[in-house]
């Protein structure tokens, strides 16, 4: 049990070093890539074409395989981010700064992806392309929590004081999204008398839960999918002058 | 006598409203953009009587939120550039303290202007008279607030654009509009809104210690 | 006398650049050092993490306390004055000395005595009024205000006329006398440092 404990204490120690990080992630990345794809596609296929149809909204409801995961991919998304914000601030360390920076643009588009979704459901079943829903109005604040994000990190030239800055941005957001949630529930019940919410979910039969589970893994893989592969593009473009990166390129040449 | 915290608290005070008091336009400017502001919506909307009313309690609330983030945009540029910030962090005290106080200083300054601004716009825009004393005690809740908001994005955007601190800062203060609105629409209704005032209470008591604090780290990122 | 400071090890990289490498240095009572280097070289880079301002990444320093043992943490009042002067424009320049941090206790005769001592004559007039050479008098008055046990001076004689730099020279040493060293930066050697650091060779 130690030994495994202090196994994992090591390999945290190694992935700080951008090159070993490298080389351990194209060990792993053909793995990744073979998982995502069998269980994303899986999901969505039996999601989208082989659940049942439900009873009051007919096949629209269907984008639920989408909207959902995106939603969740979301907000653990900014979750995963301030963990790293806080590592960065505490500790220095640079590989965890590089995590959220990487992490950024990833949680922004399954948060843009969770609004055009959602928006795209409420056309049929409401008739318009856009309401101030509850869920889909903190979606969007959280949607401009990322951007501002990722809007700091550019303007910053030196990149390490910039995760820096985005480390303090997302510790904050942290403190304030619940507080932001709780109040825009509490703000909608007060204006929308009815208490049925655009996006709600029908209440759904096992049959319907079992492919949203699975996609919902698969959305998470295909984040660490596209972590991975952000993350590595980053470590080249920032130690780009170091030895260890055309020793890298040139013995890939082969 | 050795520097004690206490002392130097008072010392920023007085420094900080001295000089506030010789720049007019630091007390000026925010009242005048807040009046600005609000002159835009009949002109763009609608002049009518009943319309007005209606919008009031949310249209002082947006102003006071630009004007408040405006206002503090500078609190940390000119001490940055003429060498005066350096001292808070190279002293064993606690910074973030004196963060504190420049916060505290800078609210002063600008949110009395935005109080009367804001006694000026209800005429204006025809807020019901009973709710003049809950909007006041909700817009000094919420400019404190927001000056404390506004001085994280003042220091992670130091030296760049003010839009810049405006999208940092704009999407955090959300529940402090909703909370001061939602005071004011209440009292206007004769409803209590106590707890709309108790809860942005809350927020500030959190708010100041942790803000200041991730303030200080913010600060410091300007030096490496 | 043990030294007041002691600096071993210390590296700083700044933006991919090493700036300098194992700089060993001690700061005694009395005696004062020149950091040398020319622009870029991290001649404030290395001041700030002396102070504090920056974080130290690699090396150790040792302060002296009352006990005479060493910490990592400073119990000794510094002073420290950056490339900008620290100077409000919009205060005279009794009102500069009384209300800057490193003025507590100050009686108002060591205010007005170290402005007179600096030759600044109108104590009352606001620091927007005066030259540049007059700004960095005032900010030199502050310090004469409290025995410091280290002076970490930016550049002090930039920027200066010959009369403004001795009176500088004649101040050092007479705090020297009392116990002081200084720390300054420069772009050329000065006379009244015992020993330099020069951040070009420290690569």
């Amino acid at each position: 049990m130690n030994k495994m404990w202090n196994y994992i204490k090591d390999w945290f120690i190694e992935m700080g070093s951008p090159p070993l990080f490298f080389k351990w992630s194209s060990k792993v990345l053909p793995w990744l890539i073979f998982t995502t794809i069998i269980i994303f596609a899986l999901g969505l296929t039996w999601g989208l074409f082989y659940s049942p149809t439900d009873y009051k909204q007919g096949d629209v409801y269907r984008i639920i395989y989408i909207h959902v995961p995106s939603a969740i991919l979301g907000q653990s998304i900014f979750m995963f981010m301030a963990v790293c914000g806080f590592i960065t601030m505490v500790w220095r360390v640079k590989i965890s700064g590089m995590l959220l920076k990487a992490a950024a643009p990833i949680g922004a588009s399954f948060t843009l992806l969770a609004l055009l979704t959602g928006s795209i459901w409420g056309k049929p079943t409401w008739g318009t392309w856009w309401v101030w829903d509850a869920r889909l109005t903190s979606t969007l604040i959280l949607f401009f929590i990322y951007a501002a994000i990722i809007g700091l990190h550019s303007s910053i030239d030196d990149k390490s004081k910039a995760d820096r800055a985005i480390s303090i941005l997302s510790i904050v957001g942290i403190a304030i999204i619940p507080i932001i949630k709780k109040s825009v529930d509490w703000w909608q019940t007060l204006h929308q008398p009815s208490t049925f919410s655009l996006t709600s979910a029908p209440s759904m039969t096992p049959d319907m839960y079992q492919p949203l589970l699975v996609c919902v893994l698969g959305f998470y893989l295909m984040f660490a999918l596209l972590l991975t592969m952000n993350l590595r593009a980053e470590v080249i473009v920032r130690e780009k002058n170091k030895s260890w990166v055309s020793k890298q390129y040139l013995s890939e040449d082969k | 006598m050795k520097s004690n915290i206490y002392n130097w608290f008072f010392l920023i005070l007085r420094r900080d409203l001295l000089i506030a008091s010789r720049r007019s336009s630091t007390y000026i400017t925010p009242l005048i953009f807040f009046l600005i502001v609000i002159s835009f919506f009949p002109i763009a909307l609608s002049p009518d009587q009943e319309f007005l009313r209606s919008l009031a309690p949310g249209v002082i609330w947006i102003a006071a939120l630009l004007s408040s983030l405006l206002a503090i945009e500078t609190i940390f540029s000119e001490d940055f550039r003429d060498g005066t910030l350096d001292e808070f962090f190279i002293s064993n005290d606690p910074s973030f303290v004196l963060v504190f106080a420049k916060v505290l200083c800078h609210w002063l300054v600008t949110g009395f202007p935005i109080l009367i601004a804001s006694i000026i716009s209800s005429l204006i825009l025809y807020l019901p008279f009973n709710s003049l004393m809950p909007m006041i005690c909700s817009l000094i809740l919420g400019t404190f607030f927001m000056s404390l908001l506004g001085a994280i994005g003042a220091a992670l955007s130091l030296g760049k654009s003010a839009i810049l601190s405006a999208i940092i800062v704009l999407p955090f203060s959300i529940p402090t509009l909703l909370m001061g609105t939602a005071a004011v629409a209440s009292a206007i209704d004769y409803q209590d809104y106590s707890g709309f005032l108790l809860i942005m209470g809350a927020m500030l008591a959190i708010g100041i210690p942790g803000l200041c604090l991730l303030t200080v780290e913010a600060i410091l990122l300007n030096y490496e | 006398m043990l030294p007041k400071l002691k600096v071993s090890n210390l590296s700083c990289t700044r933006a991919g650049n090493l700036l300098f490498n194992n700089l060993n240095f001690e700061v005694n009572a009395g005696q004062n050092i020149e950091i040398i280097g020319s622009n870029g070289s991290g001649k404030t880079t290395l001041l700030r993490i002396l102070l504090g301002l920056i974080h130290i990444g690699k090396g150790d320093m040792e302060w002296l306390d009352n006990k005479d043992n060493y910490n990592q943490f400073r119990d000794m009042e510094c002073f420290y004055q950056g490339h900008s002067l620290g100077i409000k424009n919009l205060l005279s320049a009794e009102e500069n000395l009384r209300l800057s941090s490193f003025s507590f206790g100050v009686s108002e005769e060591k205010i007005h005595s170290s402005l007179d001592r600096v030759g600044i004559e109108r104590h009352s007039a606001l620091a927007s009024e005066l030259s540049v050479g007059q700004k960095k008098r005032i900010s030199i008055a502050r310090w004469l205000l409290k025995d410091f046990g280290i002076y970490f001076i930016d550049e002090p004689f930039s920027a200066l006329d010959d009369e403004a730099s001795n009176l500088i020279e004649e101040i050092i040493e007479e705090l020297n006398k009392k116990g002081a060293s200084f720390v300054i930066t420069g772009h050329r050697p000065s006379n009244v440092v015992s020993s330099q650091i020069n951040l070009d060779h420290e690569v």
